[in-house]
């Protein structure tokens, strides 16, 4: 038998869903979309301030009980600047590279929001420990879900500071 | 354990970045046949198979279903297991359980993935929350790039020691005839490699592959009667995290997190206490050459903030005093749903002394296998050429 060909069968599996917010992320969202604001949950056993809000905290496996309104202003514990044009699964469209993100952690909050910087996507304007304040849709606009968040921008007079003290560059022994 | 596992045998496919010379079921097979030759077994005499992958990855469900010819499942008890990157090593696992618990004396393991016939990215972003999060989550690039920004500026790492790692497995890759990435680079070739997500390079990253990988496992009697070489599985460990916490990126936390939990636990079950000296040999899940480095200081082979420094001695190296991944490792070869049980495997040939030009030159006792995956979760597991070791 002579080798056969070796075809290939293209083919777009599309699935809807609809996803139910549930009380905890209900009550987020809804607080995000009509008033601005962003809520944490406080463990009444570790006091760890988790958001998103959830049913209960990881670590003790209690309830969690204790709403906590948080600020728009937090610090940047990690980011990249992406130069993929990475698609948003939410849209299907993709985020015009290159562009910034991070992890954000608010004020009072243990947790981190990954979200879009509103920085020059460049290494100079970015770093960890930046100071930074998240911008919303008009309130007209918001829907209540995460993309009411527009993105994180730089709270204003702050420096990047020095990097750690350089060390002797080691050498390509290879 | 109730009862002593031995890894009696195993195999891998050819992985590659193409393999559509084969089907999903003939490249599974290929990795069974080849597993039941280095066992000297044949299937009628395997009690149970266990098979996973990544869960839609090929746009199949229930494959442990349709794969029963291939997987050679025909007639026998089973399980699909899929528990994300971690999948290959909790296969293992639950086999090691299963023959543990005196249920079955001898278990066919098998973790495949064929990335090339769906897109890894548009499903991985459902490992994320659908309401939090998903918007950014794309891609595993952007994962690893965030952990690297957070090491670099919390002790002073640079691009440099990240290239260092994706040299050393590139170059142990070469050795390894079933690798995907062989590639003869340099450090400058990695600096010089295309930018993907600050600072992660191409060359940084893993590759997407396709691939399989295949593993027997059997009782003491079984393996003392049947197996010159068994390899026993002297302890397991898996730990989980939670979602939507930085975790395994902010790499100054305090938390008690997944690695550095189930390393303590594995630890104490064997009694080690400097694991460098313990064990000979490390095979760990690195899907971006910083966690290569994040892997050393968790699993306590150097103090926190001292990994990069260990690249940068050449102490990794398989010639060095603490090998890890002389195969080439996650990144030179990640056929996701197999690439844990590669850890595994590779690790056994080791100490089978088997593993051809890439077997660490000195002495192989012990070996060390972590996998990651999932919402940051891991599985480790303690080889040894010593059922009471």
């Amino acid at each position: 038998m002579p080798e056969p060909e070796l075809i290939e069968i293209p083919m777009t599996v599309d699935v809807p869903y609809r996803f139910s917010a549930g009380h905890f992320m209900g009550r987020f969202l809804t607080e995000l979309r009509d008033n601005g604001t962003f809520f944490g949950i406080r463990c009444p056993r570790c006091g760890r301030v988790q958001m998103p809000p959830r049913v209960v905290c990881a670590v003790c496996h209690v309830p969690n009980t204790d709403w906590v309104k948080l600020g728009l202003e937090g610090t940047l514990a990690g980011f990249t600047i992406m130069y993929l044009p990475l698609t948003d699964p939410t849209t299907g469209k993709p985020h015009e590279p290159p562009f910034a993100y991070g992890s954000v952690r608010l004020d009072g909050s243990d947790s981190v929001v990954d979200h879009l910087l509103h920085v020059t996507p460049e290494v100079a304007h970015i770093w960890v420990g930046m100071r930074l304040r998240a911008v919303l849709r008009p309130q007209k606009d918001r829907i209540g879900d995460l993309s009411d968040i527009r993105y994180f921008e730089p709270l204003e007079n702050q420096q990047k500071p020095e990097p750690k003290p350089s060390r002797k560059e080691p050498s390509d022994a290879r | 354990m109730k009862r002593n596992v031995a890894i009696i045998g195993g195999g891998q496919t050819r992985h590659a970045a193409r393999r559509h010379d084969v089907n999903q079921v003939e490249l599974v097979n290929e990795a069974v046949r080849a597993a039941l030759e280095d066992a000297r077994m044949t299937m009628e005499e395997i009690d149970t198979v266990l098979l996973g992958n990544m869960e839609f990855f090929e746009g199949c469900h229930m494959t442990d279903c349709w794969m029963a010819d291939g997987s050679g499942a025909y007639g026998k008890p089973g399980l699909k297991i899929t528990t994300g990157g971690t999948v290959g090593a909790t296969i293992v696992c639950a086999g090691a359980h299963h023959v543990a618990s005196g249920l079955f004396d001898k278990v066919l393991c098998i973790g495949f993935e064929k990335q090339e016939e769906g897109d890894t990215g548009a499903i991985l972003s459902g490992v994320a929350h659908p309401l939090y999060g998903r918007s950014m989550a794309g891609a595993a690039v952007g994962y690893f790039a965030m952990m690297a920004t957070s090491y670099m500026a919390a002790w002073g790492a640079r691009e440099i020691h990240s290239a260092m790692v994706a040299v050393k497995a590139r170059q142990n890759a070469r050795k390894n005839p079933y690798a995907h990435l062989k590639l003869d680079i340099t450090i400058q070739d990695v600096l010089n490699s295309r930018m993907l997500a600050y600072p992660i390079r191409m060359l940084d990253m893993c590759p997407a592959s396709n691939g399989a990988c295949a593993m027997i496992l059997a009782d003491e009697k079984t393996a003392r009667d049947r197996c010159e070489k068994p390899v026993w599985i002297r302890a397991m460990d898996s730990a989980h995290n939670e979602q939507f916490e930085l975790d395994w990126r902010d790499v100054t936390t305090q938390k008690p997190i997944f690695s550095k939990v189930s390393a303590a636990r594995l630890y104490r079950k064997l009694g080690v206490e400097r694991p460098a000296d313990y064990f000979d040999v490390f095979e760990i899940y690195e899907p971006a050459t910083w966690a290569e480095m994040v892997w050393y200081e968790n699993l306590g082979l150097c103090e926190p903030g001292e990994g990069f420094r260990m690249i940068e001695k050449g102490m990794t190296e398989i010639e060095g005093p603490i090998p890890v991944n002389p195969s080439g490792g996650v990144l030179s070869t990640n056929c996701i749903g197999a690439s844990a049980m590669l850890r595994v495997w590779e690790a056994a040939l080791q100490i089978r002394g088997d593993a051809g030009e890439h077997q660490v030159p000195k002495p192989v006792r012990r070996a060390l296998t972590t996998a990651y995956g999932g919402t940051n979760w891991t599985v480790l597991m303690a080889l040894s050429a010593a059922a009471r070791d």
